[in-house]
């Protein structure tokens, strides 16, 4: 027996616990490390459970190739050949361009910058992405319009040292269990004040001194209200706003516009219940702003982001422990895929595509030439461009979007359309059925690499038992991939010689290696060897230099209810799975405590429309029908359903309404019209 | 009597590794101490209890207990050398006793038992606790205990096999009665507040007087992580699953938790423990109410393990202070405010 320390694959938190390996190659459990800054000896539900899914039987465990329509065993070199050869023909015909690479925020850092790598320097294209496209690709265009940087200001420390806490559109206790315990602590043992702005009556709002039901999608509205009642009652922190923001009138001009009474009209709440948040939020010495899912996944998710931005300049809540504008990332390494380039636009450490010196800067290290200078296609605009028959051939590590992105049928048509597709996964998914190759890839558990936590703090992941089967390491996959393609420049001995050519490219992680990391991570920015790393960002100077007001107006969303489809559908993950559920539905106690799709529905709406609980009821969209459990729980609010996305066989996903915000490219996840009705 | 060194310990558990599959308090990578073999990291006696279950050595996370291969049935091969567990502190001995209780008691559970019979324990305590406590010497429920005195281990022995191991043991200075005794009074003279504190909320929840308002509050801290479950040294609830790949068949067993809605789940969907709150209430009430009129005394040790894992700090110790400072009897010498003049 022997225990492996490493970084959980769930949630951005980033905690590290120990994998106990048996002496048969098998991962037997979980112990929590009570020296980690983060975990402090303890986990949540699904850490725990983190070592139940490695040795499924139903692990991908050999390449697979499709052979007269039927996929069939195949060697690696055969697997591998003729994705190279696939791949180099379909763009000899179609251009580079024809082709796209999902990245996977499931996998290493190492391994999202080789998928990047592979893109732009041995298949010259910049379409590459990957799922933050999905979830915060609104936080990293947000925050750097205001502040110069699109991630997480503070630190996970941060939350217990606020004296006012406004958790807007995260699940914080059920997505964020750790960060959320923290918030809990605080509220009841320290007295800090706690604002939950949620449609759903969620567990923090149990304890929170003010909860908002807002409608849905109306958070430009609320938040706007806020900073007019803050200016008009003079609460703006008026030396933080002179001293290092710019573009002030700007703001105050468009919040000018939300008077308590209109905001609180759009918003289908009471004028009172602005103010009074106004007035706590502004007040408190230190407040932070946390939020997730439900400001980004909007078409206006990018207006909601910089709203948030916003009143935290006003107040002065940023550069300081305790405040800041805090995008809880929802999985183990989304930070660190972005960061790693894995986006259309950006090389590693957000240097952009377009910008001469940054092609010059890379094509030198990379020693190619005539790296592309346009941003590529995005995960939702690739399956579009799949769809239109524009896209050709597709090649995801670890990603589902037969599951996780919006509209089902699209991406079920997007796919049958591709002439070729590369799946590389551990287990088989509803994507996998339309592979034309299926690579075996090693887990979490399996490898050696980096994972980035929402806090920006690079940590270890650690290799505890063998690949299973023939599986391989993704980064090694992918080096073999290069190699196959005549590329010389993706040779390497280990991960750590990875992430050594990150740092030299990369100047936020340049201080970065295996051996600073060995004990405690680093928070970048860390851009050189002496550096500390950053706990808090911002400190008086913003990374753009002034922070910058970028005030918006309200917009509605893009699909409202109508008398066909009286309810709002908003969709989400639940405390026991994980997105796809691959992971999680293959767990005992975890696929035990939810089994079947369902979906949330409050008490008085299930009357009136004779729905009871834990009977099966139809949910329709303009995109289709799907089964669910209904679940009649006061959690939803009155005209609201809330559908999880992890259920293969009622797929919330084939509800969701395929509209983007225009400029991040999210997709509106939280928001379409439904109806619902009894089986 | 002798007194040992930690270096002459550690050769000591070295030369009888021959006989005993020996595991020991260590220091992991990041400095987490565990149990594990000599080899796995430096040797880490001192520092009070071990964050990991300490009885998960006999009945771990998860187990294999049959595989079944072309109709034949076998259980897991016994294991060629016995246990010998290093690290208990005095609670956790006590947490032994019962868990070895409850295993046998109405039906053996053979699977436990395979690695529980023939093991030697070993308790530490002493002057080795975390920040310098000192730690409660057992004097039973051991084979051998190691009283730390702040410079060495007095190796007492309680069993026949214990004795028969510390002779073995190199080197060490002799230890008077005295010296030990002084260690005893020590031990003797260690606060009781915990004990008091889990029997007073013993007898609260046992007359119904903790209201329903009071675990649902507790229940809206509580993140369902079943840490508490798992790091409890006398939870015992498993649950079975197997894991087929081609004609083989195993079954496995994995700690379960009270804390979730699957736990007491009906097959239809129904739970008479459906809210958390409920399962909150229960999971106290069954070890401090329930298990006095089924064993005859409390089943929670005190051995702290639930108030350090618990995120939301509800662990049994905190929540138990919580109910006897809202229901308990209030000290004869404080004034009722029941609009006495003042």
């Amino acid at each position: 027996m022997k225990r492996v320390l490493t970084t959980c694959p769930y949630c951005g938190t980033g905690c590290m616990f120990y994998l106990v390996v048996d002496d048969d190659n098998k991962l037997i459990g979980v112990e929590a490390s009570t020296e980690h800054v983060v975990a402090q000896g303890k986990l949540c539900v699904k850490g725990w459970n983190a070592h139940h899914f490695v040795n499924h039987p139903d692990r991908l465990t050999q390449p697979m190739v499709r052979r007269n329509g039927k996929m069939e065993p195949a060697s690696w070199d055969e697997a591998l050949d003729l994705v190279v050869g696939k791949l180099k023909e379909i763009q000899a015909e179609h251009g580079n361009d024809s082709v796209a690479f999902f990245s996977s925020a499931k996998t290493t850092n190492e391994e999202n910058y080789l998928m990047m790598k592979l893109a732009r320097a041995v298949f010259k294209t910049n379409n590459v992405d990957h799922c933050a496209r999905l979830c915060h690709s609104s936080t990293v265009l947000g925050l750097a319009a205001t502040f110069g940087s699109g991630a997480m200001t503070n630190s996970i420390s941060c939350m217990e040292q606020a004296d006012c806490i406004l958790v807007t559109g995260s699940n914080t206790t059920e997505q964020h269990p750790l960060i959320g315990s923290r918030i809990v602590r605080n509220v009841l043992e320290n007295g800090a004040k706690l604002i939950v702005a949620d449609n759903r009556k969620i567990r923090l709002a149990r304890i929170a001194d003010i909860h908002v039901r807002w409608k849905n999608g109306t958070d430009v509205a609320f938040l706007n209200g806020l900073m007019n009642v803050i200016i008009a009652e003079g609460l703006e922190d008026k030396e933080f706003v002179a001293s290092r923001t710019e573009n002030y009138e700007e703001l105050k001009k468009v919040v000018a516009d939300y008077r308590p009474e209109r905001a609180a009209e759009i918003c289908g709440i009471t004028p009172e219940e602005i103010v009074q948040v106004a007035r706590m939020f502004a007040r408190a010495k230190r407040a932070m702003i946390v939020y997730s899912m439900g400001i980004t996944q909007h078409t206006h998710g990018v207006d909601n982001v910089k709203s948030c931005a916003n009143l935290a300049m006003l107040t002065g809540n940023v550069g300081r422990p305790g405040t800041g504008v805090n995008p809880l990332r929802g999985q183990n390494n989304v930070q660190g895929a972005c960061d790693m380039g894995a986006l259309n636009g950006v090389y590693s450490g957000y240097q952009k595509v377009i910008d001469p010196v940054a092609r010059e800067k890379f094509e030198k290290a990379w020693s190619v030439e005539n790296l592309p200078d346009k941003p590529g296609l995005t995960v939702t605009t690739a399956i579009d461009a799949a769809a239109d028959g524009k896209l050709k051939a597709l090649y995801i590590m670890g990603e589902n979007p037969m599951l996780s992105d919006p509209d089902q049928n699209h991406v079920r048509k997007a796919l049958e359309k591709l002439d070729f597709l590369v799946v590389q996964d551990i287990f088989p998914t509803p994507t996998s059925e339309y592979a034309d190759v299926i690579l075996p890839a090693a887990s979490y558990a399996e490898k050696n690499g980096t994972f980035t936590s929402t806090e920006r703090r690079v940590q270890h992941v650690r290799k505890a038992i063998e690949p299973i089967g023939r599986s391989r390491a993704d980064w090694e996959i992918l080096c073999d991939v290069a190699a196959r393609a005549g590329y010389a420049g993706m040779k390497y001995n280990s991960a750590s010689e990875i992430m050594d050519e990150v740092a030299s490219v990369t100047p936020i992680y340049g201080g970065v290696s295996f051996e600073r990391i060995d004990q405690v991570g680093l928070q970048w920015p860390c851009t050189d060897k002496e550096h500390p790393g950053t706990p808090v960002l911002h400190s008086g100077k913003f990374a753009r230099g002034l922070g910058a007001f970028s005030p918006a107006a309200y917009r509605p969303s893009a699909e409202l209810p109508d008398e066909e489809y009286p309810f709002v559908l908003s969709t989400g993950r639940c405390y026991f799975h994980f997105h796809t559920g691959t992971m999680t539905r293959r767990s005992q106690l975890l696929h035990r405590e939810e089994r079947f799709p369902y979906v949330e529905i409050n008490p008085k709406d299930a009357r009136e429309l004779e729905i009871h609980d834990r009977r099966w009821v139809h949910v329709t969209t303009r995109r289709g029908t799907v089964r669910a459990m209904a679940r009649v729980t006061d959690v939803a609010d009155r005209g609201v359903l809330f559908m999880p996305f992890h259920f293969e066989e009622g797929p919330a996903n084939l509800l969701t309404n395929n509209a983007l915000d225009p400029v991040a490219k999210i997709p509106e996840y939280k928001i379409c019209a439904a109806r619902v009705r009894s089986c | 009597m002798k007194a040992l060194t930690e270096r002459e310990l550690r050769e000591f558990f070295k030369s009888i590794e021959a006989d005993y599959d020996v595991r020991l308090p260590i220091g992991l990578h990041d400095g987490t101490r565990a149990l594990g073999k000599l080899g796995d990291g430096p040797l880490r006696l001192a520092g009070g209890a071990l964050p990991g279950k300490p009885t998960g050595v006999f009945f771990p996370q998860m187990q294999r207990i049959l595989v079944e291969t072309e109709g034949q049935i076998r259980e897991p091969a016994p294991a060629d050398k016995p246990l010998l567990v290093v690290g208990y502190t005095a609670a956790d001995a006590d947490c032994l006793e019962f868990v070895d209780r409850f295993f046998s008691t109405n039906y053996r559970d053979d699977v436990y038992f395979s690695r529980r019979d023939g093991a030697v324990i070993v308790c530490v305590s002493g002057q080795c606790g975390p920040d310098g406590e000192f730690l409660r010497i057992a004097g039973k429920g051991c084979d051998i205990e190691l009283v730390s005195d702040g410079q060495r281990y007095i190796a007492l022995t309680y069993s026949e096999v214990g004795k028969a191991l510390v002779e073995r043991a190199k080197g060490g200075v002799p230890v008077s009665e005295a010296e030990v005794s002084a260690l005893r009074d020590e031990s003797d003279g260690l606060n009781t507040d915990d004990s008091d504190l889990i029997c007073a909320a013993s007898e609260l929840i046992g007359q119904e007087k903790v209201p329903e308002d009071f675990w649902q509050m507790v229940g809206d801290r509580c993140i369902a992580c079943t840490a508490c479950n798992l790091a409890c040294p006398t939870c015992t609830c498993f649950d079975v699953f197997d894991r087929k790949a081609g004609d083989r068949t195993e079954r496995w067993r994995i700690w379960d938790s009270c804390q979730l809605d699957g736990f007491m789940r009906e097959a239809s969907g129904h739970n008479p423990m459906g809210q958390e709150w409920s399962r909150t209430r229960r999971r106290l009430h069954h070890k401090l109410a329930a298990d006095v009129t089924r064993w005859g005394h409390v089943t929670c040790f005190l051995c702290g393990r639930c108030d350090k894992v618990c995120p939301s700090n509800i662990g049994i110790k905190s929540v138990c202070r919580e109910i006897v400072e809202r229901y308990g009897a209030r000290p004869a010498a404080e004034p009722i405010a029941s609009g006495a003049p003042a």
